[in-house]
């Protein structure tokens, strides 16, 4: 076997699995739309021009093929998912301009916010999951590990509104809304990193505990290294990988926590696109964003997926040593935990 | 029967106890009417007369809150009812054809549930809102859609466990129909975690339910909800703090109080 063709058969099928997730996701949501009662483009119209008009069939029509809405179910799905592979997200109802334009246009405000909340919701709960492993305080320890269903337990527009009430009014600090000054992506990104970094680090903490019960890091302990040696250098790498496989639902979480706090704050954004999409009736809209947000998920699963050999040497192709199943992505850590829990530690075993 | 007894699981069923007596007898809490506003007292602060202050018509919160309580966790419970439905149909279904006729019918409605639960649930419930037209019960729809791929997927793990037991092959063996099967033996011993998920799931509707009506979709305004009475109170954030934060708190305290009895049905066996 080659190399390229070892490298073909590793990435082929997760290729396949990454289109899958996008036509699967463009299915789900144009079954919703079309087997929900109601018609989209009668809705949009009577948003648009207030609830007591007559409409013109003739516009009627026009709209229904500018939107890809006419003909019957079969043809609207084959055309739409036609137009799909070519990019193609549809043209918005109540706007007229193409979804993808729309999306574009928003889409950095919102990386922004996203970006920064993951790395904030990330680091904060490295942290404490080291204190909550480390500190010499039993009640600390326990307190610590009790936080995380507070932070996804405080709904985003609670904490947001909270926010900008002590911070912008109160203290004058940070701007409470709009997206001009570059100040202004932080307290929605401190917003987001909540629920965030309260998933992250239920994932990690438990991945923590499973490294802790392991036969090296008995073994490490009986050799007499320290608490924190033992955290950096066994226990912190073997529980990664389960906690780099919680990203994937992460990104989720972040598209969707997007709409609120981008509400809260007022900032241009993916969020905002699908409220006020929401508002004017405008399903092709939303259902863009969905596409959207299904394709960068699952480009992140991919990555994710493709990671795995460079976190964790056992996984490599050609290795001799008894190959543990790759968590899929979609699956949430628990399930990984396998991996971990095994008593060699072949990272460290070697270097001693 | 002793976990029941810790602290933290009595206030939760505490909690939960007070929260149906809100959704059903809300007079019994608060006897005031949840519409009527002085306007002489607007935006009062709490006081032992306001428990939490008044809004910007004079309206008194806590009443606004308590009675707010039925649409809220009506339509939270309702969307856990569908997603259990929907989900745990679809669970059973899976866990029950694999390895006899449809294991490829298994492995492909397992991978578009794979997909339902990647999907941001807020996004599944707001193409449905826009679908079907705004108001709680197409939010509960929408939100309930959006929790059913976790309800399948759970259920049919269950079911896939309690189908290689030696009671259910025992019964099996003696004749009884596979559907028997499935409905004396299989769904009662893989019940108990999917109630642990709904409880869960609860919390999770309660949170997007709000969320949603804090963005306008929900019940039109002058009727309360939590979500929108947050909503309501963001105009005053800079002065009136009691409109935003005490109902939230509501919120909060309802989710911890949900998500600690799921935690507790799921690990006492």
């Amino acid at each position: 076997m080659t190399r390229a063709g070892t490298a073909l058969r590793l990435v082929a099928p997760k290729v396949l699995q990454f289109a899958f997730v996008v036509w699967a996701t463009y299915t789900v949501t144009f079954l919703l739309v079309r087997v929900l009662p109601g018609d989209p483009v009668l809705a949009a119209l009577a948003v648009q021009s207030g609830d007591a008009t007559t409409v013109d069939p003739e516009q009627l029509a026009a709209l229904r093929e500018q939107a890809g809405l006419d003909g019957s179910l079969l043809e609207q799905y084959l055309a739409q998912l036609g137009a799909l592979l070519t990019g193609d997200l549809g043209t918005s109802l109540a706007t007229g301009r193409t979804v993808v334009d729309m999306i574009a246009g928003v889409v950095p405000g919102s990386l922004a916010v996203a970006g920064l909340a993951l790395v904030i919701g990330v680091l904060t709960s490295v942290v404490l999951a080291f204190l909550a492993s480390i500190a010499p305080w039993r009640w600390l320890r326990d307190l610590l590990v009790q936080l995380p269903p507070l932070g996804v337990a405080v709904p985003a527009f609670v904490t947001g509104l909270i926010l900008i009430s002590v911070f912008s009014f109160s203290l004058g600090l940070l701007p409470a809304s709009g997206s001009r000054s570059g100040d202004s992506v932080i307290l929605p990104a401190v917003t987001l990193a909540f629920p965030v970094g309260a998933i992250f680090f239920q994932v990690f903490i438990t991945a923590i505990r499973e490294a802790e019960a392991s036969g090296y890091v008995f073994t490490a302990e009986a050799k007499g290294l320290g608490r924190a040696a033992v955290f950096g250098r066994h226990v912190l790498r073997n529980a990664l990988l389960p906690s780099v496989t919680s990203i994937g639902l992460l990104i989720g979480y972040l598209a969707g926590g997007t709409a609120v706090v981008e509400t809260v704050f007022s900032r241009e954004g993916i969020g905002r696109l699908v409220v006020s999409a929401v508002l004017a009736r405008d399903v092709s809209v939303i259902q863009g964003v969905i596409i959207v947000v299904a394709v960068v998920y699952a480009l992140a699963a991919l990555l994710v997926d493709l990671s795995y050999p460079l976190i964790d040497p056992r996984l490599r192709p050609g290795k001799a040593a008894p190959k543990p199943a790759a968590p899929s992505t979609f699956s949430i850590a628990p399930e990984a935990d396998a991996l971990t829990s095994s008593t060699t530690d072949p990272q460290n075993g070697a270097a001693k | 029967m002793t976990k029941l007894l810790r602290p933290t699981t009595l206030v939760s069923i505490l909690v939960v106890l007070l929260c149906v007596v809100m959704a059903f007898a809300p007079q019994l809490i608060a006897p005031g009417d949840p519409l009527a506003g002085t306007p002489r007292d607007r935006l009062l602060p709490p006081s032992a007369e306001h428990l939490f202050g008044t809004d910007s018509l004079g309206r008194d919160v806590f009443t606004r809150v308590v009675h707010g309580a039925w649409l809220s966790l009506a339509a939270a419970t309702l969307a856990v009812g569908i997603g259990g439905l929907v989900g745990g149909a679809i669970g059973l279904l899976c866990g029950a054809a694999r390895g006899r006729v449809g294991t490829a019918i298994d492995f492909v409605v397992m991978r578009f549930v794979d997909v339902l639960i990647a999907v941001p649930g807020i996004l599944l419930a707001l193409i449905v809102v826009a679908t079907l037209g705004f108001g709680p019960w197409s939010i509960a729809l929408g939100v309930g859609l959006g929790a059913a791929g976790s309800f399948a997927r759970i259920m049919r793990a269950q079911v896939l466990r309690v189908r290689g037991e030696e009671y259910v092959e025992a019964a099996a063996v003696l004749g009884v129909r596979p559907l028997g099967v499935l409905g004396r033996h299989i769904l009662p011993n893989a019940a108990r975690p999917v109630l642990a998920m709904a409880a869960l799931e609860l919390g999770t509707a309660v949170l997007s339910v709000s969320a949603i009506s804090f963005l306008g979709f929900g019940v039109a305004p002058p009727a309360p909800e939590w979500g929108s009475l947050v909503s309501a109170g963001r105009d005053y954030i800079a002065t009136s703090w009691w409109l935003t934060v005490l109902p939230g708190a509501v919120i909060v305290g309802v989710v911890l109080a949900v998500t600690r009895l799921a935690r507790v049905i799921g690990e006492s066996r």
